[in-house]
């Protein structure tokens, strides 16, 4: 016990110790919240009949969009042979693993039977997009469980204390192309099926729309790649462990850039779509993005500081060749989505169409979420960054340094007793 | 590396494994959520907004029969307007709909469609997500934000609970009180004839506003009334093709109390 309170003492002063003391707080904090969700119930949020799905939903549909650069860096480095960029695709894969687990977390709390969480698994209703939605996100979870495998492989401890264990581990690399297509395909499926959740809904017309999966897909693509360059980069600045490439790093974003573009374009269009002609409820739901109590967050969080500045820094090579501005760049893009995903869920309630005959009345509410809901979902955040945090400092998760023959020195190491 | 180390034996086994795992996830349950299949009855309800007064009796007996929180209602008495300088109402219970976006959405399949067209909650599998309170078009769903543990206050004055209360955390909706209809038929008794056998809003309407009965059955009252009479349905033009018919005002009183 000693020996405890010792490190903690010597720790507790450094950045280290206090950046765990505060995720530690943030942390215990939201164990209180989400215990009383689960003993009192969901009547202690904000939610209600009218916004059944509020701050939890966008803290999943967010986790799941910002994970993806998992699936694409993974195609692009194990399909598409861009083998110099397998560290990002490395730090990506345990984003992605990190962000999933989030998202079960964040939709434990906010289903309203977490003890029958498993009958989504058991009762198959093949219609239903959240089905879908499941069974994708629960195998695509193992396939990164898989793909993280070689990560875990590295751990120092791991590997001194149970080396033919740490050795099958890092094996799992060698399936690395293999996972990435049935991740390329499970990605592909529910990253854009999460929008077609929405997208499906008759009932509410600013969602009922095809492009819904398209945007979802999109935004998810280049906030995920987004979020893995700017942890790494952040990493790199902050600890001596992450080890980065700039230039790797500076390809990505050009990369990225580009996709904004696409991203933008798509965003224009169903802009322009939306604003064309009157139509009942969805009309109404666009204007509270437009101008009513969302237009801030539509203008400046989704559009100006969401998508066009950081496309601007991405391609304009002065201010991306500087770390401080691409940085920055990169971390609009990630907020930039999230934006995104908390308006689109809400916008969609806070228009309430009547059911009334004859002409469509079209009435108004709101929803600001409650201390609990902020405090648990904070806490989940908390969880991811400090998950990412020990990766940086125990599996060199952000290691450029690392390529694929690294991985085989686990092999060596192994070997030695057979030798003796 | 990889190239050399991933033959095509490794990839034909794992597919193997794959598709072992798939076939085996595949045996565990299906639910079937395709077009309610027709039974040999389909049942239905007409509500004639002329004769309805807004004295939500049809809410107050379904509180207490169906043993609801006194802040849910299953069937809600909205106000729907002047026409003529009289109020008119529309009573609004599920609409029961033929192609119902809560069961089309329902991932595990807690909402489902029985062979008489009732669209049924199973309150044991419902996880609780929402999904059907946000794909409903009619409002129609309650979620259980806490339990219902108190008092009823519609108990007694209103009739008395023929179904368990639902627990906390799933969401609840009108059930075209399925077991009246249910327990009524056992014993030979016709649904919207006979009392007992009749949804318990359309047996308490005091100025006999509803009527309720099977469109299979061409001398229904239901299928009588609806060929001689021009009515609506809600939100039509979304295709859900609900089983809850609205005559609207101007004419006066077409449904026989």
């Amino acid at each position: 016990m000693n020996i405890i309170f010792k490190t903690i003492r010597d720790n507790i002063k450094t950045p280290w110790g206090l950046w765990l003391v505060f995720l530690g707080t943030l942390l215990s904090i939201a164990l209180v919240a989400g215990l009383s969700v689960f003993w009192f119930g969901l009547s202690i949020t904000n939610l209600t009949d009218l916004v059944p799905w509020g701050l939890w939903i966008t803290l999943d549909l967010s986790a799941i969009s910002v994970s993806a650069g998992a699936f694409s860096l993974c195609a692009g480095v194990y399909l598409f042979g861009l083998k110099r960029y397998e560290p990002i695709a490395r730090t990506a894969t345990f984003i992605g693993l990190i962000g999933y687990t989030m998202a079960m977390l964040a939709l434990i709390l906010d289903i309203g039977r977490p003890d029958r969480f498993w009958k989504a698994l058991v009762f198959w209703n093949t219609h239903s997009l959240l089905w879908e939605v499941t069974m994708c996100v629960m195998l695509y979870l193992t396939v990164l469980v898989f793909e993280s495998m070689p990560i875990f492989a590295s751990f120092e401890w791991l590997r001194n204390r149970y080396p033919r264990v740490a050795e099958k581990m890092a094996k799992a690399h060698h399936y690395a192309p293999v996972l990435a297509i049935i991740g390329l395909g499970l990605s592909s499926l529910h990253q854009s099926s999460l929008g077609a959740v929405y997208g499906v809904i008759k009932a509410r017309p600013i969602w009922y729309k095809p492009e819904m999966a398209v945007l979802f897909m999109f935004s998810a693509i280049v906030g995920g790649i987004a979020l893995t360059l700017l942890a790494s980069m952040l990493s790199a600045r902050l600890t001596p462990k992450a080890k980065v490439s700039d230039i790797l790093i500076e390809r990505v974003a050009q990369f990225l850039g580009y996709l904004m573009i696409g991203y933008l374009y798509f965003r224009f269009w169903d802009w322009l779509a939306q604003t064309y002609t009157y139509e009942p409820g969805r009309t109404e739901a666009f204007e509270i993005l437009t101008k009513g109590t969302l237009s801030f967050n539509f203008w400046f969080g989704e559009m100006i500081f969401g998508a066009l500045i950081p496309t601007f820094i991405l391609l304009y090579k002065p201010a991306r060749l500087s770390p401080l501005w691409r940085m920055l760049g990169l971390a609009m893009i990630v907020g930039g989505v999230v934006v995104f995903r908390f308006d689109t869920n809400i916008v969609g309630f806070l228009a309430v169409i009547s059911y009334l005959p004859g002409e469509t009345v079209v009435s108004y509410t709101s929803y600001t979420p409650s201390l609990v809901e902020w405090a648990s979902a904070m806490g989940i955040v908390s969880y991811g960054l400090l998950a990412f945090s020990l990766g940086v400092k125990y599996l060199r998760v952000v290691d450029h340094r690392i390529t694929s023959e690294v991985h085989e020195t686990v092999h060596v190491e192994s070997s030695d007793a057979v030798k003796a | 590396m990889t190239e050399n180390n991933f033959s095509r034996r490794d990839f034909i086994k794992l597919s193997a494994v794959g598709l072992a795992v798939a076939a085996g996830a595949k045996a565990i349950t299906k639910v079937d959520a395709s077009e309610g299949a027709k039974g040999e009855h389909q049942w239905a309800m007409v509500i004639d907004q002329a004769k309805c007064t807004g004295c939500e009796q049809c809410t107050l007996a379904c509180n207490a029969n169906n043993d609801t929180n006194p802040d849910i209602q299953w069937n809600k008495v909205l106000d729907a307007g002047m026409i003529n300088g009289k109020h008119v109402y529309l009573p609004r219970p599920c609409m029961h709909c033929e192609h119902a976006p809560c069961v089309e959405v329902c991932m595990v399949g807690a909402s489902y469609y029985r062979d008489d067209g009732i669209v049924m909650m199973d309150y044991d599998k419902c996880i609780g997500c929402r999904y059907c309170q946000v794909a409903c078009p009619y409002d129609a769903r309650s979620f259980n934000w806490e339990a219902f543990t108190g008092e009823n206050p519609a108990v007694p004055e209103w009739g008395e609970p023929e179904v368990e209360r639902r627990p906390r955390g799933v969401p609840e909706k009108c059930s075209f009180c399925y077991n009246r209809i249910d327990r009524g038929m056992s014993v030979g008794l016709v649904p919207g004839v006979d009392a007992e056998a009749t949804p318990a809003c359309c047996v308490v309407c005091p100025t006999g506003a509803r009527a309720f009965g099977d469109l299979n059955d061409p001398h229904s009252n239901v299928s009588q009334i609806l060929k001689n009479h021009p009515s609506y349905r809600l939100r039509e033009n979304l295709g859900t093709n609900p089983r809850v018919y609205y005559l609207p005002v101007g004419e006066e009183g077409i449904v026989e109390g």
